[in-house]
C-alpha cells in the first residue's frame, strides 16, 4: 500500500474532491491503531472495518455522532469529525478490499451456527456476506467482536437503533449467540 | 486499493498544470533523502513505518538499543498475572521487511549542527530528517536512597516493562495476607497518566482472587488528583472496599525518601511502611535526547505542535513521551502510546513534506487510554484535537471518560476491558508488524 501524502495534497485539489484525499488519509491512519492498517484488525475483540458497505459506515458513524446508537468508545471519537470528515472516512474505508480474520474456530459451534443463521440469511445472505449497502459484513468478521455486538442488540438497556437487529438476537440462546459467531467467523467468503 | 503511482501522478499533474508549477526540489527530493530514527518503541516504529509506507524511496534507518520489545500497555496485568509478558513482546523483523534498516546498538550522541548520530559501536550516520523517540529516563536522585542498582534488582519500579515486571509480580506472590502494597507515584508530567492507578487496581485484583483480604494497597501520590479518577474509585468501592488507600500530595503523600532495608517510604512529615514498595520515580525525557540539547529547563523537549519538529533544533522531529506537546494543560497530550504513535504519524508526513519543499499537510491527532480495573472491569478516556488559528485544541464536545453511570453499566465496562486487549494487538502490529 502508498500512502501519498504530498502528492495527493496536491491532486485532491486539482479534482476538487469534497473533502481532500491526502487529510482523508490522514485522518484514516489515527483509526489503524485500534482497526489495523487498511482496516484490517487483529486484534479478536476490535473489528475489522476496512470493505465494509459505504452507506453502513456512514450510517452508524452520524448515529454515534448524533448519540443515536451506543458504543463503549467509538461515540466519544466520532463526536470530534464534522460530517464531511465521516464521508470521507466511510468512502475511504469502504474501498478498502473486506479481508476476513485468518481465526480458528470450534467446528462444533461452527456447525450448530450454521444451523441458526438459517433465519438470518435472508437480511445477512448465507455466509454472512450480505452484499447490500446498510448490512455490514459478518463472514470472516472477528468471532468476539461478534459475541460483544450480540451483547448490546439483546440488552434493552442499550440503545441500538435498529429494531428487527435487536429482535432477531434477542430470540437466541447464549448458546446460540457463540454459535453464530463462531459461524460467521469462520466463512471465508 | 486503487495504486496511484508517482508516475500517473506526475502525467496527471503535467496535464492540469504548465509545468513551471511543478516545485518538487530535486536536491532534497524525498526519495534520495536519510532519515534516522532514534528508538524503537511505540514512538519511533511506528514513524519507521510511516515514512516507508508514505514515501517507499526514503532510506530509513530505526537505531534500536535492544532486539525485543516489551509493550508497558497491559504490563499491570502481567504483575497481577493476569496477562503473561511474553505476549507483550515483539522484535523488528516486521520493520525490517518493510525494508527498513534496523540497527541494533545505543545512540551515544546527536550532533543537530553536523546533522549525524554516534553510535556505541564506533559508527556514524549522517541524516536528513532525524527522529527522535528514545521515551523517557529515570531521576533516580528525585527520591532519596533510591538507585538504578536497586531498580533492577530489590526494588523495581517497573516502569519500563521487562524484567522488573517479572521481579515486582514475584514480590506481590510473595507478600503475605496482611502485607501492604505501597507504590509512589512522582510529580507529573509523567509517563501513563492512568498507569499507578490501574497497577493498583491490578494489585488489588490479585489479592482478592488468591483470598489475601487482610492486605492493603496505598498509593503515595506527589499530586493532588489523577486521571478518571472518579472512574477508579467506583471501581475500587465495588471490588475491593477498604483495601485501597490514594493519599495526596496535600496530605502528604510526596515520597522524598526512601529506606531500601526495611522499605520504609518518607514522606515530608510521615513515613509508612512496606512489604513491597515500589517506587515510580520522577522522570524526564530520554537522556540522549536531553544530552543533545533537545529539552527545556523542566527536561521534555518543546516541538511545534503541528508538526512535531523540535522547537530548539531544526530538522529534528521529537515524539512520543520525550516531547511536550502544545501549550495544553497537564494531561492534554498524555504520555501514552496511544498519543505517540499518532505523533509519529503527524511526524512522518511533515517529514516528508519538508523534505519535499511543501508545506505540512494539516495534523490529526487522537488519544484513547484504557484501564482494566478488575476483570471486565475496563474504562477510558478519549481526546481529540484540532487546529484552530495553528494552535492544538481540544475538540469540546468530543472525547472525555467513560461513563460513570449509564444504564448497562456492566455491559459498558466488560466491552472496554475487551477493547482494549484488541487496541493492544492492534497498535503493536501498527507500528511493530
Ligand atoms: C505500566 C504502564 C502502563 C501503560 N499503559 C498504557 C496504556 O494502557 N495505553 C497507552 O497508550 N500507554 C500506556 N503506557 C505508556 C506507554 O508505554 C508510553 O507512552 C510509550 O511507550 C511511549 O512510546 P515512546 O516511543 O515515547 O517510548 P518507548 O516505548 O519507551 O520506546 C523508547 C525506545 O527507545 C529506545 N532507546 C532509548 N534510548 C536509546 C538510545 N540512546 N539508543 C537506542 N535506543 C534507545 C528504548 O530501548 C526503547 O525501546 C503505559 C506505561 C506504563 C509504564
Ligand atoms: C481507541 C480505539 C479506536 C479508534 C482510534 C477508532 N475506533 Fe472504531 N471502534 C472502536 C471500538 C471499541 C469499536 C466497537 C464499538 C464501541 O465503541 O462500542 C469500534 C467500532 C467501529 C466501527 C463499527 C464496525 C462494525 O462492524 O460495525 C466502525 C465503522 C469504526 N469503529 C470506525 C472507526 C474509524 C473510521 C476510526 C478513525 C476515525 C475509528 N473507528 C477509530 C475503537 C476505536
Ligand atoms: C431484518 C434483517 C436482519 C435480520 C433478520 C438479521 N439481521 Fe443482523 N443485522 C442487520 C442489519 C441491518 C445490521 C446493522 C444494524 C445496525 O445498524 O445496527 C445487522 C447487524 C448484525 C450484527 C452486528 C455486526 C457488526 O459488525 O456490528 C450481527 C452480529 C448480526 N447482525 C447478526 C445477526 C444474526 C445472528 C441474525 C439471525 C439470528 C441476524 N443478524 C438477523 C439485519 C438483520
Amino acid at each position: 500500500m502508498r500512502y501519498r501524502v504530498v502528492f495527493g495534497m496536491i491532486l485532491a485539489g486539482l479534482l476538487g474532491s469534497a473533502y481532500a484525499e491526502d487529510k482523508t488519509e490522514a485522518l484514516a491512519i489515527t483509526c489503524n491503531n485500534c482497526h489495523g492498517v487498511d482496516g484490517v484488525s487483529v486484534g479478536p475483540n476490535m473489528p475489522s472495518i476496512g470493505g465494509l458497505p459505504e452507506s453502513y459506515l456512514k450510517n452508524i458513524l452520524l448515529e454515534w455522532k448524533a448519540g443515536t446508537r451506543y458504543s463503549a468508545t467509538m461515540g466519544r471519537l466520532v463526536k470530534g469529525y464534522s460530517d464531511e470528515q465521516i464521508a470521507a472516512l466511510a468512502a475511504y474505508f469502504s474501498k478498502k478490499p473486506w479481508t476476513p480474520a485468518a481465526q480458528t474456530t470450534d467446528p462444533k459451534l461452527v456447525a450448530l451456527g450454521k444451523k441458526v443463521t438459517a433465519r438470518c440469511a435472508g437480511c445477512h445472505g448465507e455466509t454472512g456476506n450480505a452484499g447490500d449497502g446498510d448490512t455490514p459484513n459478518l463472514n470472516g468478521q472477528w468471532a468476539e467482536y461478534l459475541e460483544l455486538e450480540a451483547l448490546k442488540y439483546r440488552d434493552d438497556a442499550v440503545a441500538m437503533p435498529n429494531k428487527q437487529m435487536r429482535k432477531a438476537a434477542q430470540k437466541l440462546s447464549e448458546e446460540d449467540v457463540k454459535a453464530v459467531a463462531e459461524f460467521y467467523a469462520s466463512q471465508k467468503k | 486499493m486503487s495504486q496511484f503511482t508517482r508516475r500517473d501522478f506526475i502525467k496527471a499533474l503535467a496535464a492540469a498544470y504548465p509545468a513551471a508549477v511543478l516545485t518538487i526540489p530535486k536536491a532534497h527530493a524525498a526519495s534520495k533523502a536519510r532519515v534516522v530514527v532514534v528508538g524503537g518503541g511505540f514512538g519511533g516504529a511506528t514513524a519507521a513505518r510511516y515514512l516507508k509506507m508514505m514515501s517507499p524511496t526514503l532510506d530509513v534507518t530505526l537505531v534500536e538499543k535492544n532486539k525485543i520489545y516489551t509493550s508497558c500497555p497491559l504490563s499491570n496485568e502481567v504483575i497481577s498475572g493476569f496477562g503473561e509478558l511474553k505476549d507483550l513482546q515483539t522484535g523488528y523483523d516486521g520493520l525490517k521487511k518493510h525494508g527498513i534498516n534496523v540497527v541494533f546498538d545505543e545512540v551515544a550522541a546527536i550532533d543537530p549542527a553536523k546533522k549525524s548520530v554516534a553510535l556505541k559501536s564506533g559508527t556514524t550516520l549522517a541524516y536528513d530528517a532525524l527522529v527522535v523517540s528514545p521515551g523517557i529516563s529515570f531521576n533516580y536522585g528525585g527520591v532519596e536512597g533510591y538507585t538504578q542498582e536497586l531498580a533492577d534488582t530489590v526494588l523495581p519500579h517497573a516502569y519500563k516493562a521487562g524484567p522488573q515486571t517479572l521481579v515486582l509480580r514475584k514480590q506481590l506472590m510473595d507478600m503475605p495476607d496482611g502485607g501492604t502494597f505501597i507504590i509512589t507515584v512522582p510529580k507529573g508530567p509523567f509517563r501513563c497518566p492512568p498507569g499507578p492507578y490501574e497497577r493498583a487496581s491490578q494489585v488489588a485484583a490479585y489479592l482478592m482472587a488468591n483470598g489475601k483480604t487482610k492486605s492493603k494497597v496505598v498509593i503515595l501520590d506527589a499530586n493532588d488528583s489523577f486521571s478518571k479518577k472518579g472512574l477508579f474509585e467506583q471501581a475500587w468501592k465495588k471490588f475491593y472496599p477498604d483495601m485501597i488507600k490514594w493519599v495526596s500530595g496535600a496530605n502528604d503523600g510526596n515520597v522524598i525518601k526512601i529506606d531500601p532495608k526495611t522499605r520504609m517510604a518518607y514522606t515530608n512529615f510521615g513515613e509508612h511502611k512496606a512489604d513491597v514498595l515500589n517506587v515510580i520515580p520522577p522522570h524526564h525525557a530520554g537522556n540522549v535526547a536531553v544530552s543533545a540539547g533537545l529539552a527545556n529547563d523542566k527536561g521534555w523537549c518543546p516541538v511545534d505542535m503541528l508538526t512535531m519538529e523540535s522547537s530548539l533544533h531544526k530538522d529534528i522531529w521529537v515524539v512520543g513521551d520525550s516531547c511536550v506537546h502544545g501549550e495544553l494543560p497537564v494531561y492534554a497530550a498524555p504520555k501514552s502510546a496511544h498519543m505517540a504513535v499518532t505523533q509519529a504519524k503527524v511526524a512522518a508526513g511533515a517529514i516528508i513534506a519538508k523534505l519535499n519543499g511543501q508545506p505540512a499537510p494539516e495534523p490529526f491527532f487522537v488519544n484513547t487510554c484504557y484501564s482494566i480495573a478488575a476483570p471486565d472491569w475496563g474504562f477510558s478516556v478519549v481526546h481529540v484535537y484540532r487546529v484552530e488559528d495553528g494552535k492544538l485544541m481540544y475538540v469540546k464536545d468530543a472525547g472525555g471518560i467513560s461513563p460513570i453511570e449509564t444504564p448497562a453499566l456492566a455491559v459498558q465496562r466488560k466491552l472496554e476491558a475487551r477493547y482494549a486487549e484488541g487496541w493492544l494487538r492492534n497498535i503493536m502490529a501498527d507500528a511493530f508488524a
